[in-house]
């Protein structure tokens, strides 16, 4: 095949802002290729000054061996495919396809006769006379692409030209415009941020982000051979872990040592693994190479997708001390006044004010009679930065009042190394009403107990994804109970047609060839 | 909903009194004249009769139409590329632009009309500027030149106005996908950007023409006693001759040309789609 286009070095800035960062590529006749990133990824600006409708601020676009950089849109064998079709209102189908043909000034007998072949490459011969205006989304992107094939460009330029379509009509001009393309024999660079359309599409797929070219290559090559964590996360679902290579064909994961067949890597290199869903086989415990529990299961019409852990995250594990309401009954105000202890810890009693104190104690006083709360006016308390435990009084206005207790403690934390990250939470008191009344028990349990996990790394936030405790909420009465919070461990989606239940443990294997090893990014 | 409506009631009637009651009247003292009681009115169509019959009139009438028609071809040629470039400018430019051709109308028309006597007249700074260069006085005021100038100023913001915003609502993927298909510039804005403005156009030109065909103060100022135009028929009519039953009928007249005139317009105005709808290549 014939290279076509050369895009060398392209650099655009806009306002100061730079969106291409050099981008050299190389497109062949008769190529389909998809320029695949998400919004903002550069994809149309590269399209829009092959199409001669920006100019870059530096580079080459070298257009069968001649640079066109400067070369007004009209003057290059290029035709668009415009976002939004673009069709021109005042004008009929006929007319919209017929623009280029006039414009060259060719005679009306070739020109009717041309223009009714584009119709019939798009199936609407029967639309000639019609306004555009009346026509469907999908049969306007049809005339739309029958106005620039029309003119027999070697290139033909798409910009999303689906992307106003609904799923099926979307599907159903994915298979046609392969088929034109087929036909017509020319190159179509299409722009896409649908990653299932470049893959059922493209002849080649170039992957972009942020003004950079991230990979280029055959689907397959793209789907199979990912050269990051980026690009593997962008095409198609893929489970990515981190690993470390022994040397060529070793790669150490979750502390076990497996057989693969990526080479020319560093011995203890750190780096990304990747396993895509479908290449994961479930099969009895004993026999798995990672052994795990199926967390859930969802039905996707085929297949089940199934999420299955192989190792927790970091856990901690609190007492929920459940006691009765007791609440002092001031019969002369007719006031009732509650609250409970609460834990503290010995790092938080500095930042320590009234606000927090009611909170945390859930200090409340009402009038048994009408239900209505009471404000309470005073808090009187003595508290030291020491482990102990303080008293705290809570008064009315008319001197109803309540004392419970701060318990001062050590700071409880748990350090994971394996994960380099930390969770923490607190020991807690609570009515056994509060936990009837709760309407989403596992977010209130975690504000209880203060539960939080952060990165060691750069103490960002780490979702705690599990909470579980002992006791039936809809039940429980006063005692001590065990509440644990954990962060997301080692989890790897898997596809069968096989149907597994949540809590199954199951082992989990794959071929040394399903394993893909990529460079850690940046 | 119902209640919005009960709002309205003010305003329908506050165009019942000034709008429509006057109009009738006007129909009323077309069709009349004058009886020698007050009370009693004589169906008549003696004024239109008179209007067609008196060869005086038909001419005011026909030159009346040929100064608007020429004021409003030179608005449509002067507005139109103004228009153009200002649409080119970007947002913030083209606003000041807009507001540029439209801050004369802040000051009263009839003020403008004098400040133009002054300019034109025979010691105005126009013929001081020939005397220096050791031309004669040429005489400017008082002219047909003079009549058409006044109108095209006053009334050119409104053909400005239009065209501009006709021009900036157009997708601009259009022109794109004109040049992508071979057009250059002139091609594209021949085949695409003009057919688009032409709604635009076309209520610019009904703005300005009916001012244009009824004013009288700018013929009676700059055009002088003599140049009479149909609108000053009219006011002669009601202020000096109290004629109000003949100038009704005048007026009547008028409002049957101009309605006839908006009613082509808008046949224009819709055709876009139509014009071409049945040909092929």
């Amino acid at each position: 095949m014939k290279k076509l286009i050369q895009f060398k070095h392209i650099v655009k800035e806009f306002d100061g802002k730079l969106v291409l960062k050099g981008i050299d590529l190389d497109i062949y006749e008769n190529e389909f290729v998809t320029l695949l990133g998400p919004s903002g990824c550069g994809k149309t600006t590269l399209l829009r000054i092959l199409g001669g409708f920006l100019t870059p601020s530096e580079g080459q676009v070298i257009f069968d061996g001649e640079d066109i950089k400067n070369l007004p849109p009209y003057k290059r064998e290029v035709n668009t495919v415009f976002q939004k079709y673009a069709l021109f209102p005042h004008m009929n189908v006929y007319q919209n396809i017929a623009f280029g043909l006039k414009i060259k000034k060719e005679p009306k007998d070739i020109i009717e006769q041309k223009v009714m072949r584009m119709l019939k490459l798009v199936n609407l011969e029967d639309y000639a006379e019609r306004n555009v205006t009346e026509l469907s989304g999908g049969q306007q992107q049809r005339i739309a692409i029958a106005r620039a094939l029309v003119n027999e460009p070697s290139v033909l330029l798409l910009d999303e030209p689906l992307g106003a379509l609904d799923l099926k009509l979307r599907k159903e001009m994915q298979r046609e415009l392969k088929k034109i393309q087929q036909e017509v024999g020319i190159t179509f660079i299409y722009v896409t941020h649908d990653q299932e359309e470049a893959l059922t599409m493209s002849d080649k797929i170039v992957v972009m982000k942020d003004g950079e070219i991230q990979q280029v290559g055959t689907p397959t090559d793209i789907y199979n051979e990912p050269v990051n964590r980026y690009v593997a996360n962008f095409i198609g679902e893929s489970n990515i872990v981190d690993g470390m290579m022994l040397g060529d064909k070793e790669v150490v994961f979750e502390d076990k040592k497996f057989d693969c067949v990526d080479v020319g890597f560093e011995p203890r290199q750190k780096v990304d693994v990747v396993i895509r869903p479908e290449d994961l086989d479930i099969v009895p415990r004993e026999e798995g190479k990672l052994k795990g529990v199926v967390k859930s299961v969802v039905f996707k019409g085929v297949h089940y997708e199934m999420m299955v852990e192989t190792r927790k995250g970091t856990s901690i594990t609190v007492k929920m001390k459940v006691s009765e309401d007791r609440p002092v009954f001031n019969e002369a105000a007719n006031e009732k006044i509650s609250a409970n202890d609460f834990y503290l810890d010995v790092e938080d009693v500095a930042e320590l004010d009234e606000a927090t104190i009611v909170a945390r104690a859930d200090a409340q006083a009402w009038n048994p009679d009408t239900d209505e709360f009471v404000s309470i006016k005073e808090i009187v308390y003595s508290i030291e930065p020491k482990i102990g435990k303080y008293p705290v009084t809570f008064t009315t206005k008319a001197g109803t009042s309540i004392t419970v207790n701060m318990i001062v403690k050590e700071q409880n934390r748990v350090t994971s190394r394996e994960y380099n990250e930390e969770i923490y939470a607190m020991n807690f008191f609570k009515k056994a009403d509060e936990i009837h009344e709760s309407m989403a028990l596992e977010t209130d349990l975690k504000t209880w107990a203060n539960a939080s996990a952060w990165s060691l790394e750069d103490e960002s936030e780490v979702e705690i994804t599990s909470v579980q405790y002992d006791f039936d909420p809809e039940t429980v009465t006063t005692g001590l109970y065990d509440v644990t919070f954990a962060t997301e461990g080692y989890e790897y989606k898997v596809v069968s047609t096989d149907l597994y239940h949540e809590g199954d443990e199951v082992g989990l294997t794959f071929a040394p060839e399903d394993i893909h090893i990529m460079e850690k990014e940046g | 909903m119902k209640s919005f409506q009960r709002i309205s009631y003010p305003y329908i009637l506050w165009m019942t009194l000034m709008i429509v009651a006057p109009m009738l009247l006007i129909v009323l003292y077309a069709f009349t004249t004058q009886g020698n009681d007050v009370t009693t009115f004589r169906f008549t169509l003696e004024n239109f009769a008179r209007f067609f019959q008196d060869a005086v009139f038909l001419d005011v009438l026909k030159r009346s139409l040929i100064i608007a028609v020429a004021t409003t071809v030179i608005c449509v040629l002067l507005g139109y590329p103004i228009a153009y470039v200002i649409a080119q400018h970007n947002p913030k430019n083209q606003m000041r632009l807009v507001l540029m051709v439209t801050l004369p109308t802040w000051i009263n028309m009839l003020v403008r009309t004098y400040a133009w006597m002054g300019i034109l007249q025979d010691d105005g700074i126009i013929n001081s500027f020939f005397s220096l260069v050791g031309l004669g006085p040429v005489k400017l005021l008082h002219t047909t030149f003079a009549v058409i100038l006044g109108m095209v100023y006053n009334f050119i913001p409104f053909m400005i106005l239009q065209i501009h915003t006709s021009l900036t609502k157009m997708d601009q993927s259009l022109l794109e996908a004109a040049e992508d298909l071979g057009a250059n510039r002139v091609e594209s804005f021949l085949r695409v950007t003009l057919p688009l403005s032409l709604p635009g156009v076309i209520s610019g030109i009904t703005l300005v023409f009916l001012p244009a065909v009824s004013s009288f103060f700018i013929p009676k100022l700059l055009g002088g006693g003599q140049y009479v135009l149909i609108g000053n028929v009219i006011e002669t009519q009601f202020l000096t001759s109290g004629d109000w039953n003949f100038g009704s009928a005048i007026s009547l007249i008028m409002a049957v040309i101009i309605i006839l005139s908006m009613y082509l317009a808008k046949k224009v105005d819709r055709s876009p789609e139509s014009l071409g709808g049945g040909s092929k290549g």
